[in-house]
C-alpha cells in the first residue's frame, strides 16, 4: 500500500488510473498526512523566518516613515506611530539634506567604486582557475589550491589589522619598499585603492574555486578540437572557457556586488570610519546604532534592500537568458 | 554564439587534421621552436602562481613576523626589518594579560557550540521535506525561503537590536545564538541539492517497514548525509568564528566579547603594534589548523554550493 503511494507519487497521474476509486481516496489521505508533516517540517525554518527577518522588516519600514530616536525613547514604538509619522521626509533627506544627504550619498559612491574590486577579484581568479585546471601541465595544483584559498578562511578583523599595517602611511611595508609617501589610511581617495586592492585579494580564492569546479564539468573535447585548430591559450581562454563557465562566472559576479555592498569591516577596522571609506552598512550603524536615529537609518537599510533585491532579480531573470548553459 | 563556432570547428576537424599532420611533417627546427615556447610557457604560469600564492600569504607571514618583533623594528621608518633580531616570544604572553583571550575563546565557543547542532538538524529538516517529501506548492515555499537571502542584516538590525536592548539581552550571547536555531537558508537549500541525489528507494523500504518520517529523517537521512553536514559545520564555525559586524552592535562589556571584538580592542588600545600582531596570530592559528585538516570539505562543499548556487 504505502509503496504504491510512492509510487503514485513519482510517477503522476499515468499510473494512478487503474486503481480504483475506493483505494485513490486512502491514497490521498496518507498523501495528506505526508503533505501535513512536510508542512510541520518546514514551520521550524518559517518561524525563524517570521520572528528574525519578517516582522523586523516590516517594523524597520515602518520606523523608516518616522522620527523615531529608539534607543532613547522608552514609551512603545506604536502607541506613539502617529506622533512620529513624517511621511516620505527621511527619504528624501538621504538625497538632497546637507548632513544626513551628503553623507549618504558619499557612502553610496564609495560602495560603488568599492565594487570595482569585483571584476578585478574575478579575473585574476580565473585565470588562475584555467591554470589550475590544465593538471597534466601543472603539477601541484593541490597545493597552489590549498594555499591561494588561504586569504577566504582568514579572520577578516586579523586581516584588516595587518593590512593597516602594510599600508600604514610611515612604517608600512609597500610606502617602504617603493619610496613612496602615499597617505593610503588618511587621504580619502587612496585608502579606496587599498580597499579594493584588499577586498580583491580576499575574492581570490572563491573565484578560483567555484571556476575549477565549473571547469572539470566542461568537456575535453572542445579544446582538442580548438587545439587542432592551432589556436593559442589565450584564445582558448575567451572562447571556450569563458563563455561556458559564464553561469558561475555571473553568480559571481551578482554574489561579489551583492556582499561588496553589504561590507561593514572594512570601513570600520580597516579605515576607522574614515569619511572616504564609509559605506551604506557603516551609515547604518553610524546613525541607527550609534546616534540612534532611525528613521534615518531605516529609510537608508530600505534603499539598500532594494539595490540587493533589484541585483538578486535581474540574476534570476539574466540567467537563462544571455548566460550559456547546457 | 561561441557554441556555434566550436561546433563549427568540430565540422572542418578533419581538414585541419590533415592541415596539422602537412605543418608536423615538416618538423625539426619548428617541432623544437614550438617545445621551446611550451616550456617558457609552463615557466610563466608557475612563476605567476607562485607570486599569486606568496601574496596571498604574505599578510599572514608578516604578521607573524612582526608579532616577534620589538615595538622599535616594527616602527622603524628607515629601515624595513624583516626578521626580528631576536624573537620577542614575550610578545604572545603580553597578549595573554592585556586581554582576556581564554574568555574570548570561551565566548566564540559557546556561540559555535549552542548553535551548530541546532542549525544544521533544523536545515536538514526542512531540506527533507524539501527532497523527500510530498509537499504541495513545494515551489512557492522554496521561493518564500530563499527570498530570505535578499533581505541584508543591516535592513531588520534596528528592530532587532531594539528588541534585545529592551529585553536586557544585549551584552549576552543570545543575539548571536536565537537566529541560528531555526537552521539557515542557504545551509537548507545546500542539504536539498544533497538530499536529492541520494535514491527514493531506501525511503521506500523504511516507510513499508513503518519508520515515521521524523525517525527515516534521523534514522536514513541523516546517516547518509554526513560529508554534507561536514561542509556546513565547518562553513558555519568559520563564519561564526569570524562574524564581526553583529556580536560588535550587542557586545559591548569585556566579559561578553567574542575574540574577534577582543581583538579590536586589542588593536584600539594604546599598546605595542607586536601584541596587536600576536592576538591576531592568535586569533588566525585555530582556523588554519581546521582548515588544513578538513581541506577536503572545504574545496568539495565549496564547489557544491557555488555550481548549483
Amino acid at each position: 500500500m504505502t509503496e504504491m503511494t510512492r509510487e503514485g507519487n513519482n510517477a503522476g497521474t499515468v499510473n494512478c488510473k487503474p486503481v480504483k476509486p475506493k483505494r485513490k481516496r486512502k491514497m490521498s489521505t496518507l498523501k495528506r498526512r505526508e503533505h501535513w508533516m512536510a508542512l510541520l517540517f518546514i514551520s521550524i525554518k518559517y518561524f525563524g523566518l517570521i520572528v528574525f527577518t519578517l516582522i523586523p522588516l516590516l517594523v524597520a519600514l515602518l520606523y523608516s516613515f518616522t522620527n523615531y530616536i529608539g534607543t532613547f525613547e522608552t514609551e512603545p514604538f506604536f502607541t506613539r506611530i502617529g506622533a512620529l509619522w513624517c511621511g516620505f521626509d527621511n527619504y528624501k533627506k538621504l538625497f538632497s539634506d546637507s548632513t544626513y544627504g551628503t553623507m549618504f550619498l558619499n557612502a553610496v559612491k564609495n560602495n560603488l567604486i568599492f565594487t570595482l574590486s569585483v571584476p578585478i577579484g574575478i579575473f585574476i581568479g580565473l585565470v588562475i582557475a584555467v591554470m589550475l585546471s590544465k593538471e597534466e601541465v601543472i603539477r601541484g595544483s593541490r597545493i597552489f589550491r590549498l594555499l591561494i584559498y588561504v586569504p577566504v578562511v582568514s579572520s577578516a578583523v586579523a586581516m584588516n589589522i595587518i593590512w593597516r599595517y602594510i599600508f600604514d602611511n610611515q612604517y608600512g611595508i609597500i610606502n617602504q619598499t617603493f619610496h613612496l609617501q602615499t597617505q593610503w589610511l588618511t587621504d580619502n581617495n587612496w585608502i579606496k585603492v587599498a580597499i579594493v586592492f584588499k577586498s580583491a585579494w580576499g575574492s581570490i580564492g572563491r573565484t578560483m574555486i567555484l571556476c575549477l569546479a565549473a571547469l572539470t564539468n566542461v568537456g575535453k573535447d572542445y579544446y582538442e578540437a580548438a587545439e587542432l585548430d592551432g589556436a593559442s591559450e589565450i584564445v582558448k581562454f575567451f572562447k571556450i572557457s569563458v563563455p561556458l563557465i559564464s553561469p558561475t562566472i555571473f553568480y559571481l559576479f551578482t554574489t561579489g556586488f551583492i556582499s561588496n555592498l553589504e561590507a561593514y569591516t572594512d570601513a570600520q577596522v580597516f579605515a576607522e570610519g574614515l569619511p572616504g571609506a564609509q559605506t551604506v552598512v557603516y551609515y547604518i550603524w553610524n546613525y541607527g546604532i550609534q546616534r540612534s536615529r532611525y528613521g534615518i537609518a531605516s529609510a537608508a537599510s530600505f534603499v539598500l534592500t532594494i539595490a540587493i533585491m533589484l541585483i538578486t532579480m535581474l540574476q534570476f531573470k539574466l540567467q537563462n537568458k544571455w548566460v550559456y548553459s547546457d | 554564439m561561441n557554441r556555434k563556432e566550436v561546433q563549427k570547428n568540430e565540422a572542418t576537424e578533419g581538414r585541419r587534421n590533415s592541415d596539422l599532420l602537412r605543418r608536423r611533417s615538416k618538423g625539426g627546427k619548428g617541432e623544437i621552436r614550438q617545445k621551446a615556447a611550451r616550456m617558457t610557457g609552463i615557466v610563466l604560469v608557475y612563476a605567476f602562481l607562485i607570486v599569486v600564492c606568496f601574496s596571498c600569504l604574505f599578510p599572514f607571514v608578516w604578521m607573524a613576523l612582526s608579532s616577534l618583533k620589538t615595538a622599535k623594528e616594527v616602527t622603524n621608518a628607515l629601515t624595513i626589518v624583516i626578521f626580528p633580531q631576536t624573537p620577542q616570544w614575550h610578545n604572545y604572553v603580553t597578549v595573554f594579560e592585556k586581554i582576556n583571550i581564554w574568555r574570548g575563546l570561551l565566548n566564540t565557543m559557546t556561540v559555535e557550540v549552542a548553535t551548530i547542532p541546532l542549525c544544521v538538524f533544523a536545515s536538514g529538516l526542512s531540506a527533507f521535506a524539501f527532497s523527500k517529501m510530498e509537499l504541495k506548492h513545494r515551489n512557492t515555499h522554496l521561493m518564500a525561503q530563499l527570498s530570505a537571502l535578499m533581505i541584508p542584516y543591516a535592513c531588520v538590525v534596528l528592530p532587532i537590536y531594539k528588541a534585545y536592548y529592551q529585553l536586557g539581552l544585549t551584552n549576552t550571547l543570545l543575539p548571536l545564538i536565537l537566529p541560528s536555531l531555526f537552521g539557515g537558508v542557504s545551509m537548507m537549500f545546500f542539504f536539498v541539492q544533497f538530499q536529492r541525489a541520494i535514491p527514493n528507494a531506501i525511503f521506500e523500504a523504511a516507510k513499508v517497514d513503518g519508520a515515521g518520517y521524523f525517525s527515516q529523517y534521523v534514522r536514513i537521512m541523516i546517516p547518509m548525509m554526513w560529508p554534507a553536514i561536514a561542509a556546513q559545520v565547518i562553513f558555519m564555525f568559520i563564519a561564526n568564528w569570524n562574524d564581526y559586524f553583529a556580536p560588535s552592535l550587542y557586545l559591548t562589556t569585556e566579559d561578553s566579547m567574542t575574540l574577534q571584538l577582543m581583538l579590536k580592542s586589542l588593536s584600539d588600545s594604546q599598546v605595542d603594534l607586536p601584541i596587536t600582531f600576536a592576538g591576531a596570530v592568535i586569533a588566525c592559528v585555530p582556523l588554519y589548523i581546521i582548515y588544513i585538516v578538513f581541506q577536503r570539505y572545504f574545496i568539495e562543499g565549496m564547489a557544491i554550493s557555488g555550481v548549483k548556487g
